[in-house]
């Protein structure tokens, strides 16, 4: 971990937990008034060069999709995988290929919630069981999010609105007032870490907020294409970035209730998700099917490709970077697993070969 | 007996029964049976056929080989071989399929089998529904095989915990919510605003089989006869959109091989079957196999056959259907589909307003014509914009936008991105037809993959010629044909798929008329031979006709119909017939000689001569009148 990172983190946060979705860091926040105490903590281990992560990272994705239709027999592992203390990636639980992304209960790591083709899949004991949490009026989710404030509230992003649980994936509801009639097919939906019941939900025609629990939504950002990702950064809980499908890269710097578009960042095509760099604050990363792999290390002002080493054309399906090392990923559409780390600069194969990755979930060792 | 002479045996007997005596004899008769008993006699007949020749495709002694689930539904509803399926039954288990495709083959055997299949076959089935997680699928007749798999097996396992089922949830809870979703498609989809998947050239079997098995063996009556009506409502319908048992467009989902050898598809396994009035497809349809264990708990009503079987008189059937979901870029989440039929003896035109129904394998309007012996032949002439859209994608899908077009390219539908392609739907494309005349105007956007349209012009159509007229004049069987391009055009040779996994396109015969232009259009008359003198009479009937068009702006034409109507027809404007606009909102559900039902009714009544049943939903009933 940078140092410079970690000041950045317990610098800036409030008391509490997060438990971000997609592609971002599910960490334990310390407070300002416990940095000296954590930091003397912590601070040993971190000068002797520790190299073991804190953070198991979890993908979401499937093997050798192509072709693949409802009913084909499985030809490899899909669903589930976890990092393994010698890099690699082994398979957890269920197999299933239509996997998107999961959260994690921030008390108890054992209890997850992913979005999948058959709707929210939860299994309360690492993966060993499973159970379709949702029922036949709740379908293919994009997303999902944990509140990690008021960890009994999960939150689902559906091709046709939102649903919410309350009661840790028993029971799911519609909570849409606010949403619009049509245009609500929701890509992705991000809970706010500083504030239970405090959520941002791309769909396809803005970026909508509630600030109740979604009992009630407004729309912050009116866009004419599907917003694909938003990000909070884990520097500053007021910092957000949104990738989108057709207005390019977007920031807010209050919270989510206003947005401008980042110049620099292309817009003719999609972007597919945004990544923050936990160790370092002014590195950014975004993932584009067209443009492959875009950083930024200066927060944000000057975009550079960085597709040289990727496999071509670097169709980048999702990227991620390591908060614990700093380590950037690249997701290859059904080829694999790309690392880098001097972010971007050169890559290596990192695995997962033939994959399609849908999704990263770095979660603390501690909350296992 | 040595185990030689018993795989000789097998192997002669297997040799002997493998014939499809329906798919390689000379065509039936469409005239229909008058006699209940022989109908019923006859059905039966055909339902053991398909038995017989599955069974006698089976080497059993190598059961790894030649027993599949059909194979094992087959013998266990013959009575025979219950060791070697059990045996198999096991091995298969082992490593199962999943999803729906899978499932309710997995349900037949579970059924076929629960008083047959040892008891060690049975747990292995059951286990299997444990372990392997069962995708739902994202479409209409994935769900259907999905809930109507999983009510079923939670109705034969009862009262079992969920740490049982790949699902996480009890069997009261699969049973629950199975039930919740067929309610909702049978009542307030279906009955109600029309299914999104009408008309499938094949996908019929998917719902067809999966309501069977549900009037078959649910426990619940209420299930048994909502299964049984549902087979009425799909097979009602059926039989008013065929030409001699083939069915013909406008189609919601058909496939690279169906749309232009039209009787090539699983709906004409079930012409065959419950009509008898066309031959059955190479291997009974595929699917259609998983029927025939259970096709003697069900036989279509008279007033379907006859439906099916009579083309004396002609007739327009007018209906509504649906969409499939547009999760983005619609004001609704399935737009009302409009379908125009008119059926007559020679010939049948079908088309609906130019909708993306679906934007892979939607086909929105032909004319189709009766051929003797439909097998090979492409008896069919449309148009079409072939459109590759990751827009079109992404409203139907819920999917990033690039990755889509490369993919359904790998997922059965290789012709999605081809430019002389003969399927899907596109939203370039508005639709009029009143009876055997229909005009498709195309206002492709500049930039559009593909800037083009495309007419099929079959093998099998004679006597074509370009006209000076601009009109191009052909014959099809007993029908004759008159297609004016509106637009300059010239002529490429038809390539075919053979199939969904095909990697190239092969010379079948027949061309397409590709007209480059973004403004552009197509008219089609058709009338049968019957009708004039001889083919030049037809001809300067179709020369005398006032027409007028226009592409500038946006494509309009205005003209007198070969019977007699004045139609004014503009690109994105309500068709004016006679002066009086074509409002396409007062359509109800169906509407015809045969089929009728309001929009929101839940209920059809399906009538022909003397003859009517009523299809209620509302009550659950199934009433039969005859008038005096």
């Amino acid at each position: 971990m940078a140092w410079g990172g970690f000041i950045a983190v317990i610098e800036t946060d409030p008391p509490s937990t997060f438990n971000a979705g997609d592609g971002q860091i599910f960490a334990m926040i310390p407070s300002k008034k416990t940095f000296v105490l954590l930091a003397l903590l912590v601070l040993p281990i971190l000068t002797a060069g520790c190299t073991t992560p804190t953070h198991d990272l979890y993908l979401f994705g499937s093997i050798n999709s192509a072709g693949r239709v409802a009913g084909s027999r499985d030809t490899a592992l899909n669903g589930l995988y976890r990092r393994t203390p010698d890099g690699g990636f082994a398979h957890l639980g269920l197999n299933y290929p239509a996997m998107l992304t999961g959260s994690f209960d921030p008390r108890d790591a054992r209890v997850f919630y992913v979005a999948a083709l058959s709707g929210v899949l939860r299994t309360a004991d690492g993966g060993r069981t499973w159970r379709i949490a949702t029922s036949w009026d709740m379908t293919e989710s994009k997303s999902i999010m944990v509140d990690p404030n008021d960890p009994d509230t999960v939150y689902a992003a559906l091709p046709d609105g939102v649903g919410v649980s309350s009661d840790r994936g028993t029971t799911w509801q519609r909570r849409e007032n606010g949403l619009p009639s049509r245009g609500k097919y929701t890509q992705v939906i991000t809970v706010d870490r500083t504030r239970a019941g405090r959520v941002l939900a791309g769909c396809e025609v803005g970026i909508y907020l509630t600030e109740n629990a979604a009992k009630s939504w407004r729309q912050v950002l009116p866009t004419r294409e599907t917003v694909n990702d938003l990000q909070q950064s884990p520097h500053d809980p007021k910092l957000w970035l949104a990738a989108t499908q057709s207005a390019g890269a977007l920031v807010s710097r209050d919270g989510g209730l206003t947005w401008e578009k980042i110049p620099g960042v292309p817009s003719a095509h999609a972007l597919y998700n945004v990544a923050f760099d936990a160790t370092h604050p002014q590195r950014l990363a975004l993932a584009s099917w067209t443009y492959g792999l875009l950083t930024s290390e200066d927060g944000g002002a000057n975009w550079t490709e960085r597709n040289a080493g990727l496999p071509a054309p670097p169709r980048v399906w999702r990227t991620a970077v390591d908060p614990d090392t700093g380590r950037l990923y690249a997701a290859i559409t059904g080829r694999a697993l790309y690392v880098s780390d001097d972010f971007g600069r050169t890559w290596t194969n990192g695995g997962m070969e033939n994959s399609r990755i849908q999704g990263f979930v770095f979660v603390p060792k501690s909350a296992r | 007996m040595n185990r030689f002479i018993l795989s000789c045996l097998t192997f002669a007997t297997a040799t002997l029964l493998t014939a499809q005596p329906s798919f390689e004899a000379p065509p039936p008769p469409t005239a229909p049976v008058q006699d209940a008993g022989q109908r019923h006699e006859a059905y039966l007949k055909r339902v053991d056929e398909v038995l017989d020749w599955r069974a006698g495709r089976i080497d059993i002694t190598q059961p790894d080989k030649h027993l599949d689930m059909a194979a094992i539904a087959v013998l266990l509803t013959r009575g025979e071989h219950y060791d070697v399926c059990s045996q198999r039954v096991i091995e298969m288990m082992k490593d199962p399929g999943t999803g729906p495709f899978w499932m309710f083959p997995a349900v037949c055997v579970a059924y076929t089998g629960r008083d047959k299949l040892t008891p060690e076959a049975q747990k292995a089935i059951r286990e299997a529904w444990r372990t392997t997680r069962q995708l739902r699928g994202d479409t209409e007749n994935h769900w259907v095989m999905y809930y109507s798999s999983l009510y079923l097996m939670a109705d034969l396992y009862p009262n079992e915990p969920a740490e049982t089922w790949y699902s996480g949830k009890c069997s009261a809870e699969n049973l629950a919510e199975a039930r919740g979703y067929l309610l909702h498609w049978m009542d307030d989809l279906t009955t109600s605003v029309g299914q999104g998947e009408y008309n499938p050239s094949h996908y019929i079997g998917e719902y067809a089989i999966p309501m069977l098995f549900l009037a078959t063996w649910a426990k619940d009556p209420e299930m048994r006869i909502r299964g049984r009506m549902m087979l009425d409502w799909l097979f009602a319908e059926l039989a008013a959109n065929t030409l001699n048992g083939v069915l013909r467009g406008p189609n919601s989902r058909t496939d690279e091989g169906s749309v232009i050898e039209r009787w090539n598809a699983l709906t004409s396994y079930f012409s065959w079957l419950l009509f008898g009035n066309t031959p059955t497809p190479s291997g009974y349809g595929g699917w259609g196999v998983y029927f025939a264990p259970v096709a003697k708990n069900y036989m279509v009503p008279e007033v379907i056959y006859r439906i099916a079987t009579d083309r004396s008189g002609d007739y327009v059937q007018r209906d509504r259907a649906r969409t499939r979901r547009y999760w983005r870029y619609s004001d609704v989440l399935s737009p009302p589909v409009y379908k125009i039929n008119y059926l007559r003896r020679d010939y049948a035109v079908g088309s609906i307003q130019g909708i993306v129904n679906d934007a892979i394998q939607g086909h929105a309007w032909d004319v189709t014509w009766a051929e003797p012996d439909p097998r090979g032949k492409h008896n069919t002439m449309f148009s079409l914009h072939p459109h590759s859209s990751m827009r079109a994608m992404q409203s139907q899908f819920a999917t990033f936008p690039e990755a889509m077009i490369t993919a359904v390219t790998f997922e059965g539908k290789p012709s999605y991105d081809s430019p002389d392609k003969v399927l899907g739907a596109s939203s370039y494309e508005k639709i009029f037809q009143d009876l055997d005349t229909v005009i498709a105007l195309y206002d492709i956007a500049p930039g559009t993959r593909f800037e083009h349209i495309n007419g099929f012009f079959s093998k099998d159509l004679f006597n074509v010629s370009e006209d000076k007229s601009g009109w191009i004049f052909a014959q099809g069987g007993r029908t004759y044909l008159a297609y004016r391009p509106l637009a300059p055009y010239h002529w490429i040779p038809y390539l075919h798929y053979s199939g969904g996994w095909a990697k190239e396109k092969l010379p079948l015969g027949g061309r397409l008329l590709v007209s480059p232009h973004l403004k552009n259009g197509t008219i089609v008359q058709a009338a049968s031979v019957d009708e004039f003198a001889d083919f030049a009479a037809f001809q300067a009937a179709i020369r005398a006709l006032p027409l007028k068009y226009s592409l500038e702006s946006v494509p309009s034409v205005t003209m007198q119909t070969l019977r007699g109507k004045q139609v004014t027809f503009t690109y994105g404007e309500a068709p004016v017939i006679d002066g009086k606009p074509l409002d396409y909102s007062k359509w109800k559900l169906f509407e015809g000689p045969y089929l009728n039902a309001e929009v929101g009714g839940r209920k059809m009544t399906i009538t022909h001569g003397r003859l009517q049943r009523v299809l209620d939903f509302n009550t659950l009933t199934i009433t039969d009148h005859v008038t005096k």
